[in-house]
């Protein structure tokens, strides 16, 4: 018995170093911990996707409000290489939509739908760059996705 | 292209009372269409029938795209059933060999389109008139101006002859150039149409930011086209399903009509059928007139309430080859459940097609593919069938279509490629 007890504590312990290695939050940046969100769901893993998400928000969720505020009252709002001045925002944005998305596979409908509010209604000037050359705008994105769900519902 | 524009008589009947309409207000306080002094908010398809089932759902408008001899019966069936009508008048592609520096074509043009809006102007089902559709270029920048300036001339000729509709020109999305463009050089246009599909809901923002301080609508949206989708292997569009088709639908009209200060409204693509890549790409209705699950969507998203008789929608799929390359000759059993809403009974159509292959730009008619006899045979009345793939090598789709009985259907296709 004892041999199984150590061996299951070895096992506990192998799951343990390799949680600890799935859940490396590098520098800690919003940046890393948004373009670990992308890979971790683009990979399938959605729960550590969301593990990244919510050390995102965590960290810097109250940073990216301010700069909704501050970009909210700019005149002339930001293009090219001054909307990355606005990274937290940006960045926290993005998490909250990779965090809907995420709860949309699961199946846990009000929990995309939270996330996709807050975007919405909080960090709405948020920006995320594609791969592809251009800026694309989360809270956009988001509002989709709230009425489809909307619609969805309805249809069942 | 130019049959368009022969007039059937030079004026419209002396009887018409014809219609004001006009915009107020400005980007800033909102801008608001006018007709006959009423608030009106373009709730519309762009489309030639079915104008009963438009107005029993909430919709007001619906858009032409040229003006031919069909012209005076839509506008007269149109204005039978309340809904009025945006007038296309067509001009001239440089992809269909049109000069916008010759002067000969240009004064043929010019000719057309004011023999068209002397008939018309006092037309009681005219909103306003549709000057070109994506006249600018599908694959430009768009930012031509002789282009554009030939569309201010023309802007300016109607707004002489009827001062009483405002003038849109409809142009294939935007960008920065497109927009300075008209801005630069067609500051005569009242309203910027935009024909726009995947991300219609966010043409607004996008104009606001190219710098567009007049109103807009959206001239046709609907779903993303074949040109946006994901393609199988052997380069296939693979087609939203009836139920994804009809969110797309709800997501767009909704978000479109958000923008209560810029956005006059909008014209859903297409209210009606055609063959665009498949049979079910675009068409709002059944290739034999029945109302998809696409019209009702809509309708949710005008009025807030579902038609009276709901279109069935798809439910629950089981289809083996979808997307596959499969031997020919082989079995497969197949499954699409659908649901009704109102319980009703309905009945099952299937068919395999030949992948189309005659595939063209701009929406410009394309024909239908050839059917495969026998290819496959319905279990029973609930969505089972056989699928004996043809075997002649080559790419092709199963079709189902489900109808009612009670007016509404729905169609679905799955593209498998046979070895």
């Amino acid at each position: 018995m004892k041999k199984w007890i150590s061996l299951i504590g070895c096992m506990s312990m192998l799951v343990v170093a390799a949680t600890v290695t799935a859940q490396d939050f590098g520098d800690f940046s919003s940046q890393t911990l948004t373009g670990k969100a992308w890979e971790a769901y683009g990979n399938g893993d959605l729960e550590l996707a969301l593990k990244y998400t919510a050390k995102c928000k965590e960290m810097f969720l109250e940073d990216a409000k301010k700069q909704q505020k501050e970009q909210a009252a700019l005149e002339v709002k930001p293009t090219g290489e001054a909307i990355h001045e606005f990274w937290a925002l940006n960045d926290v944005g993005t998490c909250l939509y990779i965090e809907g998305q995420v709860k949309e596979k699961q199946e846990k409908i009000k929990e995309a739908l939270a996330a996709y509010k807050i975007l919405v209604e909080e960090l709405s000037l948020s920006q995320c760059w594609d791969e592809k050359g251009w800026f694309w705008k989360p809270a956009d994105a988001a509002n989709g996705r709230i009425k489809q769900l909307e619609f969805d519902a309805m249809l069942d | 292209m130019m049959s368009f524009y022969k007039p059937l008589f030079a004026a419209g009947p002396s009887e018409w009372e014809g219609t004001t309409v006009e915009i107020t207000g400005d980007a800033e306080s909102g801008f608001q269409l006018l007709k006959n002094g009423k608030p009106y908010v373009i709730k519309g398809g762009g489309g030639t029938h079915y104008f009963d089932v438009m107005a029993a759902n909430g919709g007001n408008t619906v858009r032409t795209w040229g003006v031919g001899k069909d012209t005076r019966d839509l506008l007269d069936r149109a204005h039978a059933n309340g809904i009025s009508v945006t007038v296309g008048l067509w001009l001239g592609h440089e992809r269909h060999h049109f000069n916008y520096s010759d002067p000969d074509q240009l004064a043929g043009q010019r000719a057309a389109v004011e023999a068209a809006v002397k008939q018309f102007r006092n037309h009681p089902a005219l909103l306003s008139w549709g000057l070109g559709n994506e006249m600018e270029g599908i694959q430009s920048r768009g930012d031509s101006p002789v282009i554009w300036k030939e569309v201010n001339h023309l802007a300016r000729m109607i707004k002489e002859l009827d001062p009483n509709h405002p003038v849109m020109t409809v142009v294939a999305n935007v960008n920065p150039d497109k927009v300075q463009a008209v801005m630069d050089y067609a500051p005569d246009v009242d309203i910027l149409g935009v024909n726009a599909y995947a991300g219609a809901q966010n043409i607004g923002k996008n104009l606001k930011a190219y710098g567009w301080k007049k109103p807009y609508a959206v001239t046709e949206y609907g779903l993303p086209g074949p040109w946006e989708v994901a393609h199988t292997s052997w380069d296939a569009p693979i087609e939203p399903t009836s139920r994804e088709k009809a969110g797309f639908y709800y997501v767009a009209t909704k978000g479109i009509l958000e923008d209560t200060r810029q956005c006059l409204g909008a014209y859903a693509f297409v209210w009606g059928n055609k063959q665009e890549a498949t049979a079910s790409w675009f068409g709002m209705f059944l290739p034999t007139g029945e109302k998809t699950p696409r019209v009702d969507a809509v309708a949710k998203a005008w009025t807030g309430e579902w038609p009276a008789n709901r279109a069935p929608i798809l439910k629950e799929t089981v289809m083996p080859m979808a997307n596959q390359k499969v031997k020919g000759g082989r079995n497969f059993a197949v499954l699409a459940q659908y649901k009704d809403a109102d319980g009703d009974t309905l009945t099952y159509a299937w068919e395999v097609v030949e992948e189309s292959t005659d595939r063209r730009t701009g929406g410009d008619a394309e024909a239908a593919p050839e059917k495969v006899a026998h290819a496959v045979k319905a279990l029973d009345g609930e969505g089972n069938a056989l699928l004996t793939t043809p075997r002649k090598p080559g790419a092709y789709r199963l079709f189902v279509t489900v109808k009612d009985g009670k007016g509404s259907g729905c169609m679905d296709n799955w593209p498998f490629y046979v070895e």
